[in-house]
């Protein structure tokens, strides 16, 4: 069909069938959102640098006195949450520092958010595991996640270095009174977001290693 | 589609959550699951069915990996790699896509591609004009599958036979060109017969 018919039964597109003309569509496309994907990751990393060697110096400190990381997160950042935890707790190379996600548990995330309520599933666990001088990372994409905001507030009453990690210019997170450091992404989309908070997190990562290695052990 | 990371299992988790929670609100939700870490080719096998997908995440060497991977053909499942760094042998997998990089498992790479992997196969699902079957795999005589030695999994042993899984089937095969197998092991099937034993991946 041609001419108005495409205009009047427009899912007659989804009956096509010629996968030429979509896959030269497609593949432009993804390599555009790859090219932006490259962009953000650095730009991110440059334009946050001196927040990222603040926050790199004070976790190194807060290590060095015994103090423990903590991680957590909704969904994908959930799962980013844990990649940091491992990230620290296990490299490949350098130092491992004592990190674990409060995602990891489904026993314990569950009974919290069948008895009590899912806004409390990491602030619930600080209040179990957080001592004074440990480090609480959030991470949210649209930095409102009540339940990481809570987080905060608990990891702020309980004396920890608390650190967020968010997208959209920070949201909520960005005049959050409970954070000592918000990291910011400017991304328009939840995943170019997710992946630039992976890579300021790495980011993160690296620079607490150099801390460690500029100034010898312990 | 089952996800695989075992060095990482954040990142299976993360595959499965983009599909079965989408970031785009309308867009439907996919059958994706990460398989258990500690468990991955008993609970794949027991759960993989044949026209299903397999994405595993995981640098080349990972020993976990290649014992999906070598499998899913005799499952009757396609399967895609993603790594960085150093890359897999070629054809291990059905689809590899690999960043030169080894920090991409770190640094939002990985992620980029399986947020763009997410992403195409929905563009793909809203043409199913573009999905049909190629015509060459159609017809009594299939060119490139009818008639060839094919991987299948021991399900059963039987004295001179096995049960085996075949891609899209179990069958019965005649072992005397292979002697003793046990279950679990992979054999190359032809005409009925079991006519390779091949070597426990290494």
């Amino acid at each position: 069909m041609t001419g108005g018919g495409s205009f009047l039964y427009p899912f007659l597109e989804s009956e096509e069938t010629d996968a030429s003309a979509l896959l030269a569509d497609l593949a432009s496309s993804a390599e555009a959102k790859a090219a932006e994907s490259v962009r953000l990751r650095r730009t991110s990393i440059a334009g946050l640098a001196d927040d990222l060697d603040r926050v790199a110096t004070a976790m190194a400190a807060a290590f060095r006195s015994g103090g423990r990381l903590l991680t957590f997160g909704n969904g994908g950042s959930a799962t980013d949450a844990a990649g940091l935890a491992a990230l620290f707790a296990s490299p490949v190379a350098g130092r491992p520092l004592p990190a674990r996600s409060l995602v990891a548990d489904t026993a314990v995330l569950t009974a919290l958010a069948n008895d009590v309520g899912v806004d409390v599933v990491f602030s619930r666990q600080l209040i179990a595991h957080g001592r004074p001088g440990d480090i609480a990372v959030g991470l949210s994409t649209s930095g409102g996640s009540t339940n990481v905001l809570k987080a905060f507030a608990e990891g702020r009453r309980r004396g920890l270095l608390t650190v967020g990690l968010a997208g959209y210019g920070g949201g909520a997170m960005a005049t959050c009174p409970d954070l000592d450091h918000c990291l910011a992404v400017e991304g328009q989309s939840v995943h170019r977001t997710q992946e630039a908070q992976s890579a300021l997190a790495h980011a993160l990562w690296q620079r607490v290693q150099h801390e460690f290695e500029r100034e010898g052990a312990p | 589609m089952w996800c695989a990371s075992p060095a990482s299992p954040h990142h299976a988790q993360h595959v499965a959550v983009e599909f079965v929670h989408p970031v785009i609100v309308g867009k439907p939700a996919l059958a994706a699951v990460a398989l258990p870490p500690h468990d991955l080719t008993a609970s794949a096998r027991a759960n993989a069915r044949p026209g299903d997908v397999l994405v595993a995440i995981g640098p080349a060497g990972s020993a976990g990996v290649l014992d999906l991977v070598r499998r899913t053909p005799a499952w009757g499942v396609t399967s895609v790699w993603i790594g960085g760094g150093e890359r897999p042998a070629a054809g291990v997998a059905d689809h590899v896509l690999w960043l030169p990089d080894e920090a991409a498992e770190h640094d939002g790479g990985f992620i980029l591609l399986y947020h763009l992997l997410w992403e195409l196969a929905h563009v793909w699902l809203e043409h199913p004009g573009l999905l049909q079957p190629d015509a060459a795999c159609e017809g009594p005589v299939c060119t490139t599958c009818s008639d060839e030695g094919r991987l299948a999994e021991v399900i059963e042993v039987d004295g001179v036979s096995a049960v085996v899984r075949a891609g899209q089937r179990a069958e019965r095969v005649d072992l005397a060109l292979v002697g003793t197998v046990e279950v679990h092991d992979l054999l190359v099937v032809h005409a009925g017969m079991a006519i390779t034993r091949l070597d426990p991946a290494s």
